[in-house]
């Protein structure tokens, strides 16, 4: 009879609260019992709440879905259940009844966050996408930023690699500014996280175990967002944990997982024995380089490289103590990069208590989450040097000459010292290196809410929180290790924040007649602190003369940073709909920064948006296609105040004039005394709020009783007064780029959701959902000046910049030379013979090679032209889920479309000559092999920076495929399990030719791989 | 029950109140808590920053916290010194770079644009400069203790030392001697000239008396010898050509140039006849131990010569763009040890001719030099015994018994063209440098010998003799240090040739060659390898005799007219 694997499964994470309150005596009272089932299926619902209207008298059903209550024979029951819809039935003196509900297929939480509040997802106005995660089509899901990858539209989520524990890049809509942040603000349990990481902990999400998470709700427009005013412009993603049921014994519960992690992917490279034959036929007759090949046959990525183990368990209780639910959590996570020596564990605990007094009319929320990380990072430039290192040589050697390196063969020089120009051993480089960061993160919320006594429409809520964290990276780099000869390194780098809020807001809400209000105004306040120190030294004393005189060993570096910002703000809302047809909503805010100086500190934010219920209208009631249709349109200005810590040396303090001190290394000296400098810092007094207004205009649908809802967005938003770091006339500051608030930029967009079930039945149901994005940005305007052709390069490389932002571009877009091919098709390489077997007829030229695109006939920065951007056009996501009885089977795809890349790896390869084999600073180098495809023979700055290299890396990545089964009533003591299988990334269908497609920044130079991973796990509910 | 009702409500109430009467306001008002900052003026620290600007990059050394913005990603390559260095010697006879980097391709074949990282990051490392004195000059204004008059005159001098440059590289350049928002006016460049001059002589009397400074700071001396400077190229800088005139500043029609060569053998001899001499060690002056007895040694003796150092340190003062861009540049593994083997960028070295100053008529022999065999030639040459012929093309070639071939086909490869050996990180009293990686070497930014070339010229060219030297003797006091043969007669073509001799790879050829219509335009028969982009050298549009306003300035400030020709 708990064969209902679907029910049983959506019973786990349903947090289901019942209010029983006093006893309500009433005349003729019956007894009834019952049944609750699902409407489709005819499966028992188990915990069904059932409430007798206008009491507080209620219950739930038991395992068979069964109830029995007492009640005035005219009672009517109102019967609920999440993820159904609520029905009211009349008892009309029956004893026994049967109640069917039906699914509501909107049941990605019926209620939403919203920021400082709640709302009905059908109520809601603003464009916001609410998830749950879904338990059984998930993958590996080590960061909670996995569980949102390629499920909303408009959320694009570019992980940085495989690196274990390792952050990603959340875009909401594409970039809204340009120098300034572009990272969403994320909001966990009503706390406004920073989004900077700290040592080992790449952003705030790694924090959170994601098995705590109880569900997301991302603000994407403006109207949603304005809310949160500041920081929102790039939207807004809110966490919202796990709590307790009141009054519910205590349950146990067990997640685990094991996972193999492979590797995908390798860069196809000469073998040991192609690349002797190569050498012996480019180099014929120099004897003094064909002596530096090695015998070995080595293949270095092999040994860089392993299938890696990582293991994954979780431990929750929850349950209701008296009016007190309570959630108790445990989460160790061991993860083993595909790199060796790269690793990342964690142990996280979370309690959650929501106690509520007074007949609820005061519920308290506490929250707390602590983390430990421990992650020990391998070089990342051992993917580039695996593949370039020459393999013919071997890992170790017993050779008197390596004995100082530890044995590891090396590059050296004729003295016998490293040659520090070569690639280095990359074996040796992972062994050589000690590099681990461990960090503790806590964060902790205490919320009050009060419902007035009095005044019951009236509510208080008083918000509370901190995040606290220190990070501590260690480095310690061996005498041995040849990168660092001889000398090695030591050190550390520590940081420690702690952010401080507090919100407090008054609600009201009243419903007269058609009308129904709900008002809400408050006040919030949050800290930003930040401190920083680093010290690195050498591990040897100095040998040279000057020891003596200088006692402090060969130290590099000491540094100590501290920062803060304040932000104040005064928000208000007003929801108001007549009849449940017409919704409005107001929302205004005022953020007050540290950032601005007095004058420019206040930014006023305002938004509106409207809804138009139209399937609650007469006339659309009576066509049963649609159960759900609504309009939605939203306008609404955000601001931005994050300048971006990479741009200038203190964003908190960038209006105010202050000396920067000197570090280790930059003393000046007069006579022999060493002087501390002071340097006057540029500022700008007059920088202000960059605001980014949004236009939005959307459709929610739901057909077929919700098997079927769909959503349909267009937005436009443009930033104005962009935070841009600017030219200012040379003479007039500290530096010749001031941060300052110059430029426009666009995006528009369309996004589409639709999510349905196919198939419903008592045995087999399928779920599937799929979103498209289109998102185009557009750079308006750049500088207050009026150059043509102005441009700022960004997207610097080894040789030069091959992006650029400019009027009438997307940021970032690739700026380079156009190539030219031959006949064959292949590029053509400037010094090359135009026709080899005739050599009279002499080598390409510059503009035989490239475009002219001014027909100067010279080749220089003036053909550049502009050529795609690292931003796909379109993005989409699918899921799938089939349940057929037990089993359960699902997966998901994500697509990106229009995304292109500068493939680095394939540009610092591409000489394959004489002078590319043989490095001029002495050491070998191996090539890939699909470097010889275009063959070139030497190198110049015009190829680097040919278009050649800029790929269209379109892609469909399958992120898992999962197959499990569900069972009920093992050995006695477990209430339900599931055991699973998964496949993470399996595949990934691109025409890109370097290792992978996704690149964010688009720049390709060997990022981590990403791995496959097979996990096998279970879930168990004791 | 009610009361507890009603103490919450309190509560609520209480907080409600608390949260806006305790003035969360004022947490808005924050002053910085960061120890890396202060609000306070710190004259000193302010004071050495400006010296500091020409050899550091940024608040930290060796990179880091960078002063300037920069297209170049690399902080090392936008130094003062390095960027000067790239402008004055890659566009000419003297170096050639091998590396790929744009705006190195560009110096190397004379084809810049506005927007060459090189030429925009020098601009923007001297108006730091000078926006640094501006501030120091504002903040101490009236102050009248002796030592803030020196203060306030040795930065008047390094601001009058960056206009100068300024004047020489791009002419008309914006002009401000305070620190305001107002876009600055863009000058002409012969008034500039007139400023300059006006500015040296003002400072002299608060100057340090010869060699009284403290090492690393200069004296009256450096004020002479920069004078004497402006003096010799007086009649470029004072040339006005035909073009609209520029913005705000007195239309001056176009003219000659007038050339004031007494003035410049004046200074030169007021150098010659000072404290300051020749030391007796050519390669002494480009050797870890540099600061002599500052840096311990008791052997080099470079600091009788050095007028103005720019500072270097393995441990304390660490830049990729001071005197290791000089060392580390022009190395590369597998040559003789040069003190900071882990840096060697096998970018610079020697044009063909270059070399040909020194092996006029051999040129193509098999003769090498190193640091052990640097007087011992053997080939019958003319000027087979100069000290200062610093040059390796023995130990890159490809073997023991071929040499690296001395004409440049392929700019990319380093080993094509003779390596230049004259700046090393090796001590002259055989004791280790401070460090492997960074240099001890201070670059002579400022040295006596150039007084000698300065006043021969000056002489030559018309200059009235002051006080009894002869231009031979003087040119030829350079040539016997050197060990050199010494001229008999002297000629504009020797004095040429000779700047190129005693001066290479020291920052300072474009000039020259400009002032003696050498360099670019279509009067000009000189060429040299790969000038203009060609391997046999063409000539090069006359607008090459300046760099253009960068972009980026000239789109930041509307009082900017561009250059002719860009």
């Amino acid at each position: 009879m708990y064969n209902h694997s679907k029910l049983k499964l959506r019973a786990l994470f349903t947090a289901l609260v019942i209010f029983v309150f006093g006893v309500a005596a009433n005349a003729q009272q019956i007894t009834v019992s019952g049944m609750v089932k699902d409407a489709t299926t005819g499966e028992p619902i188990l915990g069904a709440s059932i409430i007798e209207k206008s009491t507080n008298k209620g219950m739930i059903t038991n395992l068979d879905g069964a109830f029995t209550i007492t009640v005035a024979s005219n009672a009517t029951l109102i019967v609920k259940y999440l993820g159904y819809l609520t029905v009211e039935v009349p008892v009309s003196g029956k004893r026994n009844l049967v109640i069917q509900l039906k699914e509501n297929s909107v049941v990605l939480g019926e209620v939403v966050a919203i920021g400082y509040g709640t709302v009905r997802k059908n109520d809601a106005t603003g464009s916001l996408t609410a998830i749950k995660p879904d338990k059984l089509n998930r993958g590996l899901t080590t960061n909670a930023q996995d569980m949102i990858t390629g499920k909303i539209a408009g959320v694009v989520v570019t992980s940085g690699g495989g690196t274990p524990g390792g952050g990603a890049t959340i875009r909401i809509r594409g970039g809204s500014s340009l120098s300034a942040s572009n990272d969403p603000l994320i909001v966990i349990d009503g706390l406004a996280m920073d989004n900077e990481g700290i040592k080992g902990v790449a952003n705030p999400l790694t924090t959170i175990n994601p098995n705590d998470i109880e569900s997301f709700t991302v603000l994407k427009d403006a109207s949603a967002t304005a809310i949160y005013g500041s920081r929102a412009s790039n939207g807004v993603i809110i966490i919202t944990t796990k709590k307790g049921e009141k009054g519910s014994a205590p349950r146990v519960s067990y997640d685990g997982n094991m996972s193999i992690s492979t590797v995908r992917n390798r860069l196809e490279v000469l073998t040991a024995d192609a690349f002797r034959a190569l050498v012996d036929t480019l180099y014929k007759g120099q004897n003094d380089i064909l002596s530096k090949l090695g015998n070995a046959n080595t293949d270095w990525q092999s040994q860089i490289y392993r299938t890696a183990l990582s293991n994954d368990h979780n431990v929750n209780v929850t349950g209701g103590f008296k009016n007190t639910p309570y959630r108790f959590s445990l989460g160790y996570t061991s993860q083993n990069g595909i790199i060796k020596t790269s690793s990342f564990e964690r142990f996280t605990g979370a309690f959650n208590l929501s106690p509520s007094l007074f007949n609820d009319h005061l519920k308290m929320n506490f929250n707390g989450k602590a983390m430990w990380a421990e992650n020990s990072y391998a070089d990342g430039g051992v993917v580039g040097a695996a593949a370039s290192m020459d393999p013919t040589q071997p890992v170790r050697s017993d050779s008197a000459a390596f004995k100082p390196f530890g044995g590891y063969w090396e590059w050296l020089n004729s003295t016998g010292t490293a040659n520090n120009l070569a690639t280095r051993n990359p074996v040796a480089t992972l062994n050589q290196k000690y590099d681990v960061a461990n960090s503790n993160d806590f964060i902790g919320s205490a919320e009050f809410d009060y419902k007035f006594h009095f005044l019951p429409e009236l509510r208080a809520h008083l918000n509370l929180g901190i995040d606290a964290a220190h990070g501590i990276q260690d480095l310690y780099i061996p005498l041995e290790a040849a990168g660092n000869s001889p000398w090695g390194r030591m050190g550390s780098d520590t940081i420690s924040k702690s952010n401080k809020s507090l919100n407090f807001y008054m609600q009201y809400a009243k419903e007269i007649d058609k009308h129904k209000f709900d008002a809400m105004g408050g006040y919030e306040w949050q800290h930003f602190y930040r401190k920083g120190g680093s010290t690195y030294q050498g591990l040897k004393k100095e040998v040279y003369n000057k020891t003596v005189k200088d006692s402090v060993g060969h130290s590099y570096e000491r540094k100590i940073l501290k920062t803060e910002s304040f932000l104040v703000s005064f928000f208000g809302r007003l929801n108001y709909s007549y009849d449940g047809k017409y919704l409005a909503t107001f929302t205004l805010r005022n953020d007050g920064t540290s950032r601005f100086s007095e004058k420019y500190r206040w930014g006023l934010f305002p938004a509106a948006a409207f809804a138009w219920k139209i399937s609650e209208e007469g006339f659309m009631k009576e066509n049963s296609n649609f159960s759900d249709l609504k309009l939605r349109l939203g306008y609404g200005i955000t601001g931005q105040q994050n300048l971006g810590g990479a741009l200038i040396p203190d964003p908190d303090y960038a209006y105010i004039p202050v000396y920067a001190a000197n570090e280790e290394g930059a003393l000046y000296p007069f006579g022999d005394t060493y002087y501390d400098t002071s340097r006057p810092n540029a500022y700008n007094s007059n920088l202000k709020w960059e605001e980014t207004t949004t236009w939005n205009a959307g459709i929610d649908m739901g057909i077929s009783n919700n098997r079927i809802t769909a959503s349909l967005d267009y937005y436009y938003r443009i930033t104005n007064d962009l935070i841009n770091v600017v030219s200012v006339p040379s003479g007039t500051n500290f530096r010749s780029k001031v941060i300052s608030n110059v430029g426009s930029l666009t995006n528009r967009g369309v996004e589409f959701t639709i999510n349905a079930k196919p198939i419903s039945t008592k045995d087999f149901t399928w779920d599937v959902s799929y979103n498209v994005t289109y998102n185009k940005n557009l750079i308006t305007k750049l500088t207050t000046g009026s150059v043509e052709g102005y441009i700022v390069e960004t997207g610097g490389m080894f040789q030069g910049s091959a992006q650029a932002h400019a009027v009438g571009h997307p940021a970032n877009s690739f700026y380079v030379y156009k190539q030219k091919y031959d006949a064959n098709g292949k590029p053509i390489e400037v010094g090359a013979f135009i026709d080899p077997t005739n050599p009279s007829l002499g080598k390409y030229k510059e503009v035989d090679a490239f475009v002219d695109a001014n027909q100067d006939s010279i080749i220089n920065v003036k053909d550049k032209y502009f050529y795609h951007n690292q931003n796909a056009d379109v993005t989409m996501g699918l899921a799938s889920k089939i349940l057929y009885k037990n089993f359960d089977l699902g997966f998901t795809l994500r697509a990106s479309i229009g995304n292109y890349v500068y493939n680095a790896v394939a540009a610092s390869n591409l000489n394959v000559g004489e002078t590319g084999i043989w490095n001029s600073l002495l050491f070998f180098q191996n090539k890939p092999v699909n470097s010889f495809d275009a063959n070139f023979q030497g190198t110049s700055t015009l190829t680097f920076l040919s278009d050649y290299f800029v790929q269209n890396a379109s892609f469909v990545r399958c992120d898992n495929i999962t197959m499990g089964y569900s069972f009920k009533n093992l050995f006695n003591a477990i209430s339900s399990g599931r055991v699973y299988a998964t496949v993470q990334n399996p595949f990934v269908i691109t025409g890109y030719k370097g290792l992978d497609p996704e690149i964010y920044g688009g720049i390709d130079s060997s990022i981590y791989p990403r791995a496959m991973i097979t996990v096998v796990g279970v879930s168990l509910n004791f | 029950m009610k009361n507890m009702i009603k103490n919450i409500s309190h509560i609520f109430v209480i907080t409600f109140i608390v949260i806006f009467a305790t003035s969360c306001l004022d947490d808005l008002n924050v002053t910085p808590i960061n120890p890396q900052v202060t609000q306070a003026f710190d004259q000193n620290g302010v004071f050495a920053k400006a010296y500091a600007a020409f050899s550091l990059t940024g608040q930290k050394g060796p990179a880091g916290n960078i002063d300037i913005d920069t297209e170049i990603t690399d902080e090392g390559k936008s130094a003062l010194y390095r960027c000067l260095w790239n402008c004055n010697e890659l566009t000419t006879d003297e170096a050639i770079c091998a590396w790929g980097d744009v705006e190195v391709i560009e110096l190397n074949t004379n084809s810049w644009s506005s927007s060459n990282p090189t030429s925009g990051s020098i601009y923007d490392r001297f108006y730091f400069v000078i926006s640094i004195a501006n501030h120091f000059l504002e903040q101490t204004e009236g102050k009248t203790d002796e030592a803030t008059k020196k203060q306030r005159a040795e930065i008047r001098f390094l601001r009058a030392l960056s206009y100068f440059h300024l004047m020489d590289l791009f002419g008309n350049v914006p002009f401000t001697e305070k620190i305001s928002l107002d876009p600055p006016k863009q000058i002409k460049r012969i008034d500039l000239f007139k400023w300059v001059e006006a500015e040296l002589l003002a400072i002299e009397p608060d100057m340090y008396e010869p060699k009284a400074a403290p090492y690393y700071r200069v004296d009256k001396v450096a004020d002479w010898l920069l004078l004497s400077r402006l003096y010799l190229n007086a009649e470029v800088y004072t040339t006005v050509p035909e073009t609209k005139a520029t913005v705000n500043f007195p239309a001056t029609a176009a003219a000659a140039g007038t050339p004031r060569w007494t003035d410049a053998a004046i200074y030169a001899k007021k150098v010659i006849d000072s404290d300051y001499t020749l030391c007796n060690s050519y390669e002494q002056l480009f050797m870890a131990d540099n600061a002599g007895i500052i840096d311990g040694s008791t052997v080099n003796k470079a600091p009788v010569e050095i007028i103005f150092p720019i500072a270097a340190d393995g441990l304390k003062t660490k830049s990729y763009g001071s005197s290791l861009f000089l060392i580390g540049s022009t190395h590369t593994a597998g040559m003789k040890e040069w003190g900071c083997s882990k840096q060697g960028w096998g970018g610079n070295r020697s044009r063909s001719t270059l070399v040909k100053k020194f092996f006029p008529t051999n040129y193509g022999s098999a003769f090498f030099a190193n640091d052990s065999n640097l007087t011992t030639w053997t080939a019958t040459l003319v000027n087979r015994k100069d000290n200062r012929a610093m040059f390796d093309r023995k130990s890159l070639a490809p073997s023991a018994t071929t040499l690296a071939p001395q004409t440049i086909e392929n700019i990319s490869k380093f080993k094509e063209g003779y390596a230049v050996i004259k700046f090393s990180n090796i001590r002259a009293d055989g004791k280790l440098a401070q460090d492997i990686e960074f240099s001890d070497m201070d670059i002579p930014f400022m040295r006596a010998a150039e007084a000698y070339l300065t006043y021969a010229e000056a002489l030559l060219r018309g200059g009235q003799i002051v006080g009894g030297l002869e231009a031979l003797a003087a040119v030829n006091t350079l040539r016997t240090r050197a060990s050199a043969r010494v001229f008999t007669t002297l000629t504009l073509d020797n004095i040429i040739d000779e700047w190129a001799r005693e001066f290479f790879f020291e920052g300072r050829r474009r000039s020259d060659l400009i002032r003696f219509g050498q360099y670019a335009g279509d009067n000009v028969t000189y060429q040299w390898d790969w000038k203009g982009g060609e391997a046999a050298g063409k000539k090069i549009d006359k607008k090459y005799n300046l760099f253009p306003i960068p972009a980026g300035d000239l789109n930041a400030n509307p009082n900017l007219d561009q250059n002719p020709g860009y």
